[in-house]
């Protein structure tokens, strides 16, 4: 420094000195190229230059300062300053610079010539800045940035994908949709609505829900009740039925369900109503259901005939103790009993089905209604022995009728499902607060994968169509009708070795 | 004498098999399918027993036995009620008949019931006289 400093003649050196005290201690990077000597060499660099590059100043001195330059020549920036310094100006870039380690940093380069009295540039100073950390600063949040939006165009394509799918939605399902204000103006409604209803967009929007159609039609009561009383305080609200006379399309059986949203924003308690038109089925239901019923009383009818005529004749043949006669109707009862019973389960199911299935609920001994069973299955069967064991020894309220149905069936099914067997056994307990039956055949048994499907209705185990003729609804009644009673009704077997079929009821329903 | 019984029912099956079984077992019966003469019949021929049907054309089971009980003449007259309608049995006491058989009935379930009912009403006479 003190070379270079002395080569300057004519100034104060404690002025200078200190300039150059000051220089050297800058943070920032600085060199002196002279611009007179070929290929413009260093001819001072201060610490921070050091510093900042990693060079020691005597790898400085004397060269050009293109060893801060690595592969990537071509960059702009680089015309900027040859121009500069062609022309002998100012100049300002951010560069890439690299330091003796081959680590890059960005340079925030500033040039300035000094010139001499004739205007001869005979130097330059550079001023360098390592601004690595800003720049990757700035290439982040401009990446993020670029990220950011990427991702709004994603997400608001997202959202206009999920409306329209939604949208579609609402206007494909066969159920009318209105939407209301809390004042039960009508915001929107789907296409649905406007077909079924047979009105115009135009004579729906904005209009209270209420005042729809030209005489008041639409101000039901039940819809007001639904929608100013019941739904407030039952938010959603599901299943409301209403009968109505509508204009355009008559009288309407429909079933609604309602939600008020309650999610804050800017829907909050806006309602949904969702509109179902159950009319047709409705009437099908009743129309199936008046069906089964009469002619499941048309073919009592002439089972009444045949039954009363078969057991007239076996009391005769009784008398005259004409034993061929007998036993042809003993068989004729048999399938008439068979007959009698399937008559009931469809009617049954029938009722099950349509919820229309009473019961009758009395307080009996529930030993006796087994015995009574036990005794009705027994007559009906030669090769069988049906044999109670244990008892509940309380009374049971339920329905006995129900009960001595489900028995029945299990019984039979015991007996006819076990025709090489000669035994079924009964087994009868109190456990708890519960009457247990459990029944048991040495019969064909059931398929690991059949036993929960016994249950249902029309179910019938694979192996069992062939050789035994049913149609698969005596166990669904009676699982249904023990479910009524709050009990369980379930099966224990292996296959070919026999089934256990159990249930239990509590002995007071309402305890 | 033997006990005479009226029975009523639109089926003509179901009357002659009931009235075949009955009159094995010695009653004298008689048989009408058309529900509207019952009344009538009921009081000239003056049955010791009516077995009657629910559902009929031209007027129903239940509403002959209601006209019968408030008819003094034959108001005591016992009434069972046949029907194949599991839910007729409410309907039949509730219109006021003495009991009830569900079609396809057992035929011993048939002879014990109208044995019964006669027996009551004999019982009546009997501690009347």
């Amino acid at each position: 420094m003190d070379d270079f400093l002395s080569q300057l003649p004519n100034i104060d050196h404690t002025d200078i000195r200190l300039f150059a005290a000051a220089v050297n201690a800058s943070s920032n990077g600085v060199v002196i190229t002279d611009n007179l000597l070929p290929d413009q060499p260093i001819i001072y660099c201060n610490q921070a230059f050091e510093k900042l590059t990693g060079y020691r100043r005597n790898e400085i001195i004397g060269h050009n300062c293109r060893f801060l330059q690595s592969d990537d020549r071509n960059q702009e920036q680089r015309k900027s300053i040859r121009e500069a310094i062609d022309q002998g100006e100012h100049c300002q870039v951010e560069i890439r610079n690299y330091k003796k380690s081959g680590e890059m940093f960005w340079n925030e380069l500033m040039i300035s010539p000094v010139k001499d009295h004739a205007g001869t540039v005979t130097h330059f100073i550079g001023i360098q800045n390592d601004i690595t950390r800003r720049k990757t600063a700035e290439s982040e949040l401009a990446k993020e940035k670029e990220h950011l939006e990427e991702r709004v165009v994603e997400r608001t394509q997202d959202l206009q994908e999920s409306e329209a799918y939604l949208a579609s939605i609402v206007e494909t399902i066969r159920e009318s949709l209105v939407v209301l204000d809390e004042h039960i103006k009508v915001l929107s409604v789907n296409e649905h609505f406007c077909k079924f209803f047979k009105l115009k967009d135009s004579e729906i929007i904005g209009r209270e829900l209420f005042s729809l159609g030209d005489n008041g039609q639409w101000d039901i009561p039940e819809l007001k009740d639904l929608l100013l009383n019941i739904l407030p305080h039952n938010n959603p609200f599901e299943g409301f039925e209403l009968e109505n006379e509508f204009p355009k399309i008559g009288r309407k059986l429909l079933v609604l369900n309602a939600r008020q949203v309650i999610l804050k924003g800017k829907y909050q308690d806006r309602i949904l109503l969702a509109i179902e038109d159950i009319t047709e089925r409705r009437e099908i239901e009743q129309r199936k259901e008046d069906f089964i019923s009469i002619a499941s009383h048309e073919m009592k009818t002439p089972l009444t005939s045949i039954k009363g005529n078969i057991q007239l004749l076996e009391r005769r043949a009784q008398r005259n103790n004409d034993a061929a006669y007998l036993e042809g109707f003993g068989k004729t009862a048999k399938s008439i009993a068979r007959l009698e019973r399937l008559i009931y389960d469809l009617l049954d199911v029938s009722k099950i089905q349509s919820g229309n299935i009473e019961f009758h609920y009395t307080t009996f001994n529930f030993d006796q209604l087994v015995a009574e069973a036990v005794s009705g299955v027994q007559v009906t069967t030669q090769t069988h022995h049906l044999v109670i064991s244990g008892a509940a020894g309380t009374e049971v309220s339920a329905d006995y009728g129900r009960l001595e149905q489900v028995l029945i069936n299990l019984l039979s099914n015991a007996v006819k499902y076990s025709p090489n067997g000669d035994r079924v056994k009964i087994h009868v307990s109190k456990v708890s607060n519960y009457v247990k039956v459990a029944i048991t055949d040495a019969g064909v048994g059931i398929h690991q994968r059949d036993q929960k499907r016994i249950f249902e209705r029309f179910y019938r185990a694979e192996k069992i169509t062939e050789k035994f003729p049913g149609v698969g609804i005596g166990l669904y009644v009676s699982s249904q009708i023990i479910k009524e009673h709050k009990g369980t009704l379930w099966v224990e077997s292996e296959e070919g070795k026999g089934s256990v079929f159990n249930f239990t009821i509590p002995i007071n329903l309402n305890k | 004498m033997s006990a005479r019984i009226l029975i009523c029912d639109d089926e003509q099956e179901i009357l002659d098999i009931t009235q075949m079984i009955l009159e094995d077992e010695g009653y004298q019966v008689t048989s009408v399918s058309d529900s509207r003469t019952v009344e009538k019949i009921v009081e000239t021929e003056r049955p010791d027993i009516l077995l009657i049907d629910l559902w009929m054309p031209g007027i129903p089971g239940d509403q002959i036995v209601r006209n019968l009980r408030c008819n003094n003449a034959v108001k005591d007259l016992p009434v069972v009620v046949v029907s194949a309608s599991r839910a007729g049995k409410e309907t039949a006491f509730s219109a006021g008949a003495d009991d009830f058989l569900a079609k396809p009935y057992e035929i011993e379930a048939l002879i014990d019931m109208v044995s019964k009912h006669l027996n009551k009403g004999q019982k009546l006479i009997a501690s009347a006289g």
